[in-house]
């Protein structure tokens, strides 16, 4: 009876394991693909049969580094991305700060408000924009970008903060108060710590869709100068050479790895970062 | 130390009155609770003095200086919370010293008024810990050595035990009132619980709807409750009150007939306090409707025309239950009230 129990328990967890292993597979497959084309000769990848062991080859890395400039590319993602996400918390983490722990009127509307700026279709201010950064000679420069990245997700970093925040009981707020704390004190010393995972989730989640933003830098980038790994993936597509498939597969991956790493840092809190805002008003 | 004077404070929200009109003197080093259901106004009242919030109307006086319009950081008040409100990020230690830090004490005084706060509180060896790794006991512990280390004019605690079970909150209440003792703060305690209110009280305050219902000793709120609300808040099971008529010397109701002292007539309430019956006597004639022994004394509920008798019995007093019994009353402890509620003290 108990041998015929654990057996059917066995059987259980081997059909549970199996589907769970698919599914990873499934996930995992279009990643192993790029990689696996990241790494062959250009020959081995264009070919009418299917090649199942790849010679393993660096081409696409030489011809990379030799033909295009892929450390300002990627220098150029890191400093408008990070830049962004610097410019979204020093406004988001204030502006959370009044809307969760002030009493006022119209607080909940403007709070709608900022989150509702996230719905527009960014279609709709592409040309305006174009023309602003023309006007402020801005265009084809990194720091338009981090300015536009910065605009783009400051209503959801906000949002996300706030959500955080709105959980910190006001008891440690008034506690702080009446220990002789400010505001400015009571932001920085208390509330920021207790939602710092909100802060971390917030950062995250900006980092990400700025790294992947791809019309608003294919406008105001128009040069190598502001060109970032999004806009760099697309010319790869192009030109004399044809599609280089071993390049476009090495620079996703170049671009998908900080992204991974950044998701699998916050992964606990990511799901409540992005549901929380939806659920509490 | 100081005293605190509330003149006619009144706290609006809207149209809605959290307080009224209250006026209420705190001598120096007293021990006050403000004691009443949820939503009297006690918290209000407190938060109001913390300078958390501001009375719409009225005055704040701390020691010689009107705070009102003050802010909370610049009174020398210390509050504790019913939560605890620990900073979660900090060490007890870290605790303890941010309202040093805050007051500007020089960092050379800092370590032994920590020490000292932390030995009074038996938390000692739980400095470099985190809040989460303390019980629910230590933590409130650790709320009041944060309380007490800079050592203010002020102690308000709001509901400081109501989230300990109830072992661990007899204990803490001896060394709350031991610690005022020896420190000789005034402090304000807001409680509903009225066994807190009893033990630590110099004096009650008991709120109801915004305003204050009677202001007394424990002794005083229990022997002479000024009307049926505190009348029936006070006391564990509370006063009997019995809706009946007064007439030449007689108080009469449904299956009930006492002498009344007061000379009184038309419809009056009698109060009795279970304590004050007592098995056999003719004063009431009743049926048993539950027996429940607590082991040093026996509550006994009796059901008498439409009403039901509270009585206290004698420990080992058995019955069955829907058996004919009749009660007596103290006729010293009697207590009669108006149609408003309010305290009849005619002469008798």
């Amino acid at each position: 009876m108990a041998r015929a129990k654990r057996k059917n328990r066995n059987e259980s967890m081997l059909i549970r394991y199996l589907v769970l292993g698919s599914w990873a597979l499934t996930c995992l497959a279009p990643i192993i693909w790029f990689l696996s084309i990241a790494f062959r000769p250009r020959t081995e990848i264009v070919g009418t049969y299917p090649i199942y062991i790849p010679t393993l080859s660096l081409d696409a890395w030489f011809q990379l580094i030799e033909n295009w400039p892929i450390a300002q590319y990627l220098r150029n993602s890191l400093v408008s991305v990070t830049g962004s996400v610097i410019i979204d918390l020093c406004l988001a983490i204030p502006a959370a700060f009044a809307l969760s722990r002030y009493e006022f009127k119209g607080r909940e509307d403007i709070g709608f408000y900022i989150l509702s700026t996230r719905m527009m279709a960014p279609a709709i201010v592409a040309v305006p924009i174009f023309f602003l950064f023309r006007k402020m000679g801005l265009l084809d420069s990194v720091w338009a970008l981090m300015l536009v990245y910065a605009a783009i997700n400051l209503s959801l970093v906000t949002w996300i903060i706030r959500s955080y925040m709105l959980d910190i009981p006001k008891e440690l707020e008034d506690a702080a108060r009446t220990d002789g704390a400010g505001d400015l004190r009571i932001l920085w010393e208390i509330i920021i710590p207790a939602c710092l995972p909100g802060i971390i989730t917030a950062a995250v989640i900006a980092a990400i869709f700025a790294i992947n933003e791809f019309l608003f830098t294919l406008l105001i980038a128009s040069t190598e100068k502001a060109y970032t790994m999004s806009v760099a993936l697309a010319n790869f597509t192009g030109g004399s050479d044809g599609v280089i498939y071993n390049a476009i597969a090495l620079v996703s991956f170049l671009a998908f790895v900080p992204i991974l790493i950044l998701v699998i840092l916050i992964q606990k809190h990511l799901s409540r970062g992005l549901t929380m805002g939806a659920v509490k008003g | 130390m100081a005293s605190i004077q509330l003149n006619n404070i009144v706290k609006s929200y809207g149209a809605f009155l959290g307080v009224r009109e209250m006026t209420l003197d705190i001598k120096d080093e007293e021990f006050l609770v403000l004691l009443g259901p949820s939503g009297c106004g006690k918290t209000t009242t407190m938060r109001m003095i913390a300078g958390l919030e501001q009375p719409t109307e009225g005055e704040i006086i701390i020691g010689d200086e009107v705070v009102t319009g003050v802010d909370a950081r610049d009174r020398d008040v210390a509050m504790v919370f019913q939560g605890y409100a620990l900073y979660p990020n900090m060490s007890i230690y870290e605790n303890i010293r941010f309202p040093l830090r805050m007051r500007g004490v020089p960092k050379a005084e800092q370590d032994a008024l920590i020490r000292r706060a932390a030995q009074m509180v038996e938390l000692g060896e739980y400095l470099d810990r985190k809040p989460s790794a303390l019980s629910g006991g230590q933590r409130q512990r650790a709320a009041l050595a944060r309380a007490v280390v800079r050592q203010p004019q002020v102690f308000l605690m709001d509901e400081p035990l109501s989230n300990l079970d109830a072992k661990l909150r007899a204990s803490m209440r001896v060394q709350i009132k031991h610690l005022q003792r020896q420190l000789r703060v005034t402090t304000v305690y807001v409680t509903h619980d009225q066994i807190e209110a009893m033990t630590l009280a110099d004096r009650i305050v008991i709120m109801d709807k915004g305003a204050i219902q009677q202001i007394g000793t424990p002794d005083q709120i229990y022997a002479d409750p000024a009307n049926t609300f505190v009348a029936g808040f006070i006391g564990q099971p509370p006063m009997n009150l019995i809706a009946g008529t007064a007439n030449g010397g007689t108080f009469a109701a449904q299956g009930l007939k006492v002498a009344c002292p007061l000379s009184l007539s038309g419809k009056v309430t009698l109060g009795i306090r279970p304590e004050d019956c007592s098995v056999g006597g003719d004063d009431v004639q009743g049926m048993v409707y539950g027996v429940e022994p607590t082991g040093d004394m026996t509550y006994l509920t009796v059901t008498t025309g439409a009403k039901q008798i509270e009585v206290k019995a004698a420990r080992d007093f058995r019955s069955d239950i829907d058996v004919p019994i009749s009660i007596g009353f103290d006729p010293t402890r009697l207590y009669f009230f108006d149609e408003q509620g309010q305290r009849l003290r005619g002469k008798a």
